[in-house]
């Protein structure tokens, strides 16, 4: 991605925003999933973007990320408008996923799935595998040291060279992290991160993603386990039933009856009378 | 030459031919996963343009075809893989760009089979069901070569054109491009979210395999001097992906090993064989079964071929140029989600 792509004066995106959607709505086969999504992510902070089982939450990040298209409404990456955008063009935007379900490249080492990321690779031109090798070479060198180093980081390095499909549940929700790190991204959307991993896990993950704060990266993430989004989440979105809720503190969101009624309700009152 | 050593050297040369066949289709199904069903299409499309293309006008010659421009080897070779690679970039934009899977190959199979069917009732083009023929030995009058002499000559010729080519392919599954290939074949939305254009890399590999495969055709062409429709059925694209599933996806050196054991051996070898008394052809259809059960039995049992696909290391001289504390994996940051406990703080995020 360039810095030039996302100054791209254009319309939409509020002030302070790296990722805006306003009244997106998407139905499938008649059945509404996402009714009016509307919402901004600050820049710089991790968001939780939180609600009941069908609430849309996993619909609206395919959404943004361009893996789904909208039937209506509109989206923004910085200030640009990236509405129903296809999804390799919002990437380069600098905004990277994970999945709900790890999707690892199963046929690639761990190290491979690292080195797929990075984007506009020399080596990924004919021209250059053929008349200018020296060129991709020392790039794609560059890029190995960097990816060991992620590697290292994630606690993966011992198994670099193996096939990631051999990896673990919780080995792969921590290489897609990995992955989306060495793309090198402005907005990390994060589908249940901590989903099915140990408490341990769980720590590690909560830990790599304020790194990733300190580091200048906006986090959306989507997540169930209020434990973990009232320590990491500098803010919060509440989607109940396809449409923004509420948006806030997680402390202010505890005063609001109409969460507390849709999604927080027993589970908020439970953390708090511990 | 003695028939035995004619013999020898048309399986080596079939060795040689199907190897550069199947680096092609592997590249696009073995690397990238695109079901390419009209395979065989390209090969023959790169055979006719090769052969037309070095005929005289075909005016006086008893065969009607386009072209017939007399151009010498190696040109035409590479114009047979030049107008197959232009082909796929027809079939890629009418097909690939929509369809995944299963819906992909069953266009190109009907895709194939239209091809077929044009060139087979559409006579001006490539002379109809009779095809080509008296297509010129390459190279034969340059180095005075008998028909006898010619056959050991291009045996040599294609394999020194495989082993540049396998070079070419090897320089290109070992590159970042091969490896994007990959990642697209085992997830093309998880490509595409780290803002790959799928269609842009589908579209290098059908082009790539499409060159593979026109040369392929050509060098088929100009061993046998004539190619005609029943050459290609499009059932022979299942023979090309004989050979890639038994001698290993993803594996360039499978794939040699694959040309051997299926094309060679069990297709072309019994093919040499005197028939059984009062059975004639029959051994022709053994060895069809033959190749089926033995596509069955490796996907059964084995299905990633007799020499599967290699898992690509990090490079040893890479690791050993790492500082010795760089090797191991570091310190690993976490959160507290126990109250008032360190990075928690650090993150500035409590309420």
């Amino acid at each position: 991605m360039t810095s030039g792509q996302i100054e791209t004066p254009t319309t939409g995106g509020s002030e302070g925003a790296a990722l805006s959607c306003q009244e997106l709505k998407k139905s499938f086969l008649g059945v509404a999933a996402v009714t009016g999504a509307t919402f901004d992510v600050p820049k710089g902070m991790i968001t939780a973007l939180i609600g009941p089982n069908g609430a849309g939450k996993t619909t609206v990040v395919n959404i943004l990320s361009g893996m789904m298209k909208s039937d209506s409404g509109s989206m923004q990456v910085g200030t640009v408008d990236v509405t129903n955008w296809e999804s390799h063009k919002i990437a380069r935007l600098g905004l990277m996923r994970t999945f709900q379900l790890s999707r690892e490249l199963g046929g690639l080492t761990v190290l491979e799935n690292l080195l797929v990321a990075p984007k506009h690779q020399a080596g990924e031109s004919l021209f250059n595998i053929f008349l200018r090798p020296g060129l991709a070479k020392r790039e794609e060198l560059a890029n190995t040291e960097r990816a060991i180093e992620i590697l290292r980081t994630y606690g993966l390095f011992d198994l670099r060279d193996n096939r990631a499909s051999e990896l673990s549940g919780g080995q792969k929700k921590l290489l897609e992290i990995a992955r989306a790190v060495m793309a090198q991204p402005k907005v990390l959307l994060l589908d249940e991160p901590m989903a099915g991993v140990n408490p341990a896990l769980i720590e590690r993950i909560g830990g790599y993603i304020l790194d990733l704060k300190k580091q200048g990266v906006t986090v959306l993430m989507v997540e169930h386990n209020l434990n973990v989004v009232e320590k990491i989440c500098d803010h919060v979105i509440v989607l109940a039933e396809g449409r923004t809720l509420a948006t806030g503190r997680l402390s202010e969101l505890r005063a609001n009856p109409e969460v507390v009624q849709a999604y927080l309700g027993e589970v908020i009152n439970a953390s708090t009378t511990r | 030459m003695s028939a035995f050593w004619y013999y020898v050297f048309t399986l080596v040369f079939v060795m040689f031919d199907y190897f550069i066949l199947a680096m092609g289709l592997n590249i696009q199904y073995g690397e990238t996963g695109i079901l390419n069903f009209a395979y065989i299409g390209f090969v023959a499309l790169g055979a006719y343009v090769t052969g037309a293309s070095s005929l005289p006008p075909s005016a006086g010659t008893g065969q009607q075809y386009i072209m017939g421009w007399g151009i010498p080897f190696p040109f035409n070779l590479l114009l047979g893989g030049l107008a197959a690679s232009l082909l796929a970039v027809f079939v890629a934009v009418v097909a690939l760009r929509r369809l995944r899977t299963d819906y992909l190959a069953v266009v190109l199979i009907s895709f194939s089979l239209v091809f077929y069917d044009i060139t087979n009732n559409y006579v001006p083009l490539f002379n109809g069901a009779d095809g080509l023929y008296n297509v010129p030995e390459p190279l034969a009058s340059v180095f005075k070569l008998t028909t006898n002499s010619f056959v050991p000559f291009f045996a040599v010729v294609a394999g020194l054109i495989a082993l540049i080519m396998w070079w070419a392919m090897s320089r290109i599954t070992n590159s970042p491009l091969g490896r994007t290939f990959r990642a697209i074949r085992d997830d093309d939305g998880v490509a595409a979210a780290l803002g790959k254009g799928v269609f842009r890399y589908q579209l290098t590999s059908m082009l790539i395999g499409a060159f593979y495969a026109g040369v392929g055709g050509g060098l088929l062409v100009q061993f046998g001097g004539s190619f005609n429709t029943s050459s290609w059925l499009p059932a022979e694209t299942f023979v090309v992906f004989a050979v890639i599933i038994v001698g290993g996806v993803g594996n360039n050196v499978g794939l040699l090993v694959g040309s051997l054991l299926v094309e060679t051996l069990l297709i072309h070898l019994p093919a040499f064989l005197p028939d059984i008394p009062g059975h004639p052809g029959l051994i022709q259809y053994i060895d069809t079964m033959v190749v089926g059960v033995l596509l069955w039995v490796m996907l059964w049992f084995r299905p990633q071929g007799v020499v599967p696909e290699r898992v690509r290391k990090t490079p040893l001289s890479l690791l050993q140029g790492l500082k010795s504390d760089r090797t191991a994996n570091a310190e690993v940051p976490a959160m507290s989600l126990v109250d008032g406990a360190g990075v928690v703080e650090e993150g500035g995020v409590r309420d």
